[in-house]
């Protein structure tokens, strides 16, 4: 069954099937966390958003009390939940501080990134929020990719090709990536998953170049553009 | 297109529909519920049905990258900076918080 079978709004197949899909990874075990961590990240953003008034609880939604983060990182997500252009370097660095590593606070911001993605898209065409997924037991991977290095932004990134070498054109292929491509490299997992939801929510990025090329249906490439403009400028993102 | 419609939404953006799709964007990522539902309304009349989950979808994504660039701190790539410089003048994007995040490597 399609995943937002009870839109009043036409939601196209693959668009359901990867938020089905995503859905499920975020009671998974990851790569740096159990599923009951992941489920416990996905489930304090959602909380912050409803707190915040950015989301409407759904009627069935009882949240724990206690879902077993520690304190840095539920500061991580609540922030980055609510007020993403709040986040700076000195944060980052405490969060660090905190006990947090680079590798874990990348996971976090990939989780936070793509469940409040699912959520806001959710109360967008004006269903319920979705039901969270159960906690899935086993071990997370805790592979950190080798090539990995310290480049411009806060946390180390897999250099483009030759540099980052196989394990950087298997991720980006042959050509060289902009940041926003590369931003969660650290995890690779989570990269992976980004940019399968960026292929069906924005457009196929070998496509990118192509202005005249319509991706949703009742919308041309500068309407899309209208609309992508605008939240990056709310939400105060240079990038 | 004008862009500065994207910092200052009641102007016109010369895109068909845009000024559906600037209040849709303005409501789907704000607190007030009945806004949102006035807009997704309108847009859907303006534009058809199947602009709702494409305008929802898009600026979900936009959430996410927003959330990845801004938790992370990516700088803005050395080319498109090149290209920008007159944009983020006009649109004062240079004041955003987040534009330290390439400003501090221009020393480099």
């Amino acid at each position: 069954m399609n995943f937002y079978a009870d839109s009043d709004y036409p939601v196209r197949d693959d668009l359901a099937a990867i938020h089905g899909s995503q859905m499920e990874t975020l009671g998974a075990p990851g790569t740096w966390g159990t599923g009951a961590q992941r489920l416990a990240i996905a489930t304090v953003a959602r909380k912050a958003g409803i707190d915040a008034g950015l989301l409407e609880a759904p009627a069935d939604m009882d949240f724990p009390v206690d879902l077993g983060l520690p304190d840095i990182a539920l500061r991580v997500v609540e922030r980055l939940a609510v007020s993403p252009a709040d986040f700076d370097l000195a944060f980052y660095e405490e969060s660090l501080r905190g006990g947090l590593s680079d590798c874990e606070f990348v996971e976090i911001v990939g989780l936070v990134a793509r469940a409040t993605n699912i959520d806001i898209f959710a109360r967008g065409i004006g269903v319920p929020l979705r039901p969270l997924p159960a906690a899935m037991p086993g071990e997370p991977s805790r592979v950190r990719p080798g090539v990995a290095v310290t480049e411009l932004a806060w946390v180390p990134t897999i250099p483009n090709p030759p540099e980052g070498g196989d394990e950087a054109v298997a991720l980006y292929g042959p050509n060289p990536k902009p940041y926003i491509i590369r931003a969660l490299s650290l995890v690779p997992e989570e990269l992976r998953a980004h940019l399968e939801l960026e292929q069906v929510q924005y457009l196929p990025l070998n496509r990118i170049l192509e202005y005249d090329f319509q991706h949703h249906e009742g919308l041309t490439r500068a309407q899309v553009e209208v609309v992508a403009g605008r939240v990056s400028a709310i939400n105060e993102c240079f990038y | 297109m004008n862009i500065e419609a994207l910092i200052r939404p009641e102007l016109d953006s010369g895109v068909p529909g845009g000024e559906l799709l600037l209040a849709f964007a303005d409501a789907i990522i704000g607190t007030d519920r009945a806004a949102l539902d006035a807009a997704r309304t309108a847009l859907a009349e303006g534009l058809g049905p199947a602009a709702v989950s494409g305008a929802a979808s898009v600026a979900a994504n936009f959430s996410k990258n927003d959330r990845i660039a801004n938790g992370v701190g990516i700088p803005v790539d050395d080319m498109v900076m090149k290209v920008t410089e007159d944009i983020r003048e006009q649109l004062g994007l240079n004041d955003y918080r987040s534009a330290v995040n390439t400003f501090r490597h221009s020393a480099d």
